[in-house]
């Protein structure tokens, strides 16, 4: 057939022939709807039910779930060992492949105009954050780093070494920070935050645990030297192999060297503010105390 | 399955009762036929044809696929009794032709009937029934058959074991998306049968309800019509010629639903309401998957 069908047409031609489509002539689609079976009743729920013939199993005395007659069961023979001991309090990150996020600014969901935060991927529907279950931000995994090809300024939270030099490879700009649970709830969700009418919290600094990493230049940390990256930058091209592009001279430079404040949670706000979004406008303090709170 | 029955098509529904009597075939006066037959009276108009003279008078504001036409149909008045058409206007087809999908309108009307649905039928178990805790009489040496209650479930007056306990409720949601289908079903179903009109307004010369009931018969719409209306000021002459009709209905366009519209035979649009459902209905076609409810205000889309 050399022109397109339309979908559909046929049902509604044929459906110009048959009675109006009325209350009485509702059914489900056939095999649709299966009745669940039911025990005791017709030849073959019935008669024992499925219960087999006589003893425990037929008059419900089995015993608990793992017992071995006596014997020291499984479950109790073998010892303890904390192999997920705390595994509900570790920190969790979402995957973010670069293959992904690739697919993403072809579509134009991700604007590479703009700093990439995770409020970004979350509003292009990129990933998705549970803060509630342990979630602690987004990491950067290098699946697809031979594919990718966009500069960008992106922020997330863990990055392996090959994103790192993905990024990089292409003049963008990555680094990693920190976001305690409460700022990666307003990060998320910023709109349903703003209506709250509560004043932006300034973000927490990282655990102990987690200071070394965010420090550390060949991570990119946000809390780390500004030259150390630089070196760390130039030691990662060498290691993978190409020309580190120099950004100082790219049009996007204002862009790609904006860096949000240690305590910072979004770009143009910082913490304290609050938000009236139904008359659009800011709130500032202006209590000396509450600035020295919000400035520290 | 929709059975096709053979004497529909044949139309001679009405020469099967012909009197004994006379030679000529006339109808017995109280004789009620069901609206569900194909009326051979209710003259099938034909789509409008391309070389039309008539104005167009909408065209789809939502951009079409290009594999896809928009569907063209009449444009009445309600201000004339007469049925001539004032123009033709073109309707989306991911609204107006989509695959007539049955189990979709079935299960949109089944859960529209049933999530609101609260049974308070409730049974007294045999531990409720007022009494009942005193054996009846002793174990042995009666002579009678061993009880611990009156009130157990196989005693006249005693509890029910298995019966409704207490309100229940039968909520349930289906996604937005196959509710929203299920009205793009319904629409395209009444298009394809010919039982969907676009009306320019809804102004009518008096608030008289014999006028509307004349205008639905000399039309040959049906037996019961449904006017839907777009916006908060309703024209007063409709209002009040539909208040005590039971068969010509008018709802705002927020409350089409699937029941309403298979429960009455005609449904009547104005060019304002189907612009409203076609931007409310296509809508969710292209739309991201809500972060929070869709009433918070969003920046990139509306």
């Amino acid at each position: 057939m050399s022109f397109p069908k339309k979908p559909g047409s046929k049902a509604l031609d044929v459906l110009q022939n048959l009675p109006r489509i009325s209350l009485a002539n509702l059914r489900p689609e056939p095999g649709a709807k299966k009745t669940a079976p039911r025990r005791g009743r017709g030849q073959h729920g019935g008669n024992r039910s499925g219960r087999g013939h006589k003893g425990q199993r037929q008059r419900g005395n089995r015993p608990r779930l793992g017992f071995e007659g006596g014997q020291t069961p499984f479950y109790l023979a073998i010892p303890k060992y904390g192999f997920n001991e705390g595994h509900s309090r570790r920190p969790q990150y979402q995957p973010l492949s670069l293959k992904r996020l690739q697919y993403l600014i072809d579509l134009g969901r991700v604007d590479t105009t703009q700093p990439i935060d995770l409020t970004q991927l979350v509003n292009a529907r990129g990933v998705t954050i549970q803060p509630l279950k342990r979630d602690y931000g987004v990491q950067l995994v290098d699946e697809g780093e031979d594919i990718f090809a966009a500069k960008i300024h992106i922020e997330v939270q863990r990055a392996s070494e090959g994103a790192i030099a993905a990024i990089e490879r292409n003049g963008g700009v990555i680094t990693t920070s920190f976001y305690d649970p409460i700022s990666l709830g307003i990060v998320i969700k910023p709109v349903p935050f703003f209506l709250r009418g509560q004043p932006i919290p300034k973000r927490m600094l990282p655990g102990q645990d987690m200071v070394p990493y965010y420090t550390d230049a060949g991570n990119r940390g946000y809390l780390a030297d500004c030259e150390k990256i630089q070196q760390a930058r130039l030691a990662l091209a060498q290691k993978y192999g190409y020309i580190l592009p120099d950004i100082s001279k790219d049009e996007l430079y204002h862009m790609l060297s904006m860096r949000k404040d240690v305590r910072q949670i979004f770009f143009g706000l910082a913490p304290g503010w609050v938000v009236n979004m139904s008359e659009k406008k800011i709130l500032k303090p202006t209590d000396e105390k509450l600035l020295k709170y919000y400035s520290s | 399955m929709l059975r096709v029955s053979l004497l529909l098509r044949s139309g001679g529904a009405a020469r099967r009762f012909s009197s004994s009597f006379s030679g000529a075939s006339v109808l017995p006066p109280n004789l009620l036929l069901p609206s569900n037959l194909v009326d051979p009276a209710r003259l099938k108009r034909p789509p409008p044809p391309a070389d039309c003279p008539l104005p167009l008078l909408r065209k789809c504001d939502a951009a079409v696929p290009s594999h896809l036409s928009p569907v063209q149909t009449w444009v009445e008045t309600l201000q004339r009794p007469d049925g001539e058409p004032l123009g033709l206007a073109q309707l989306h087809p991911d609204v107006f032709a989509v695959r007539p999908r049955l189990d979709i309108l079935h299960d949109v009307e089944r859960w529209q009937r049933n999530f609101k649905r609260i049974s308070h039928a409730s049974t007294k178990v045999r531990s409720e029934v007022r009494g009942g805790g005193k054996k009846p009489w002793n174990q042995k040496g009666s002579g009678r058959a061993r009880h611990g209650s009156i009130r157990s479930p196989i005693w006249r007056g005693g509890g029910v074991s298995h019966g409704p306990r207490g309100p229940t409720s039968y909520y349930y949601m289906l996604p937005l998306k196959v509710r929203v289908q299920g009205l793009k079903v319904a629409l395209s179903s009444k298009m394809a049968q010919d039982f969907l009109h676009i009306v320019d307004s809804l102004n009518i010369p008096t608030p008289d309800p014999q006028y509307l009931l004349d205008l639905v018969r000399h039309r040959h719409w049906g037996d019961s019509v449904l006017i839907v209306h777009v916006g908060d000021e309703f024209p007063e002459n409709l209002l009040q010629a539909t208040e005590n009709l039971k068969t010509v209905n008018v709802i705002p366009a927020i409350g089409l639903n699937v029941h309403s519209m298979l429960k009455h035979e005609v449904v009547v649009l104005t060019l304002d309401t189907v612009k409203f459902l076609e931007d409310k209905l296509l809508w969710h076609d292209q739309r991201y998957t809500p972060l929070y409810p869709f009433k918070l205000p969003y920046a990139d889309f509306p």
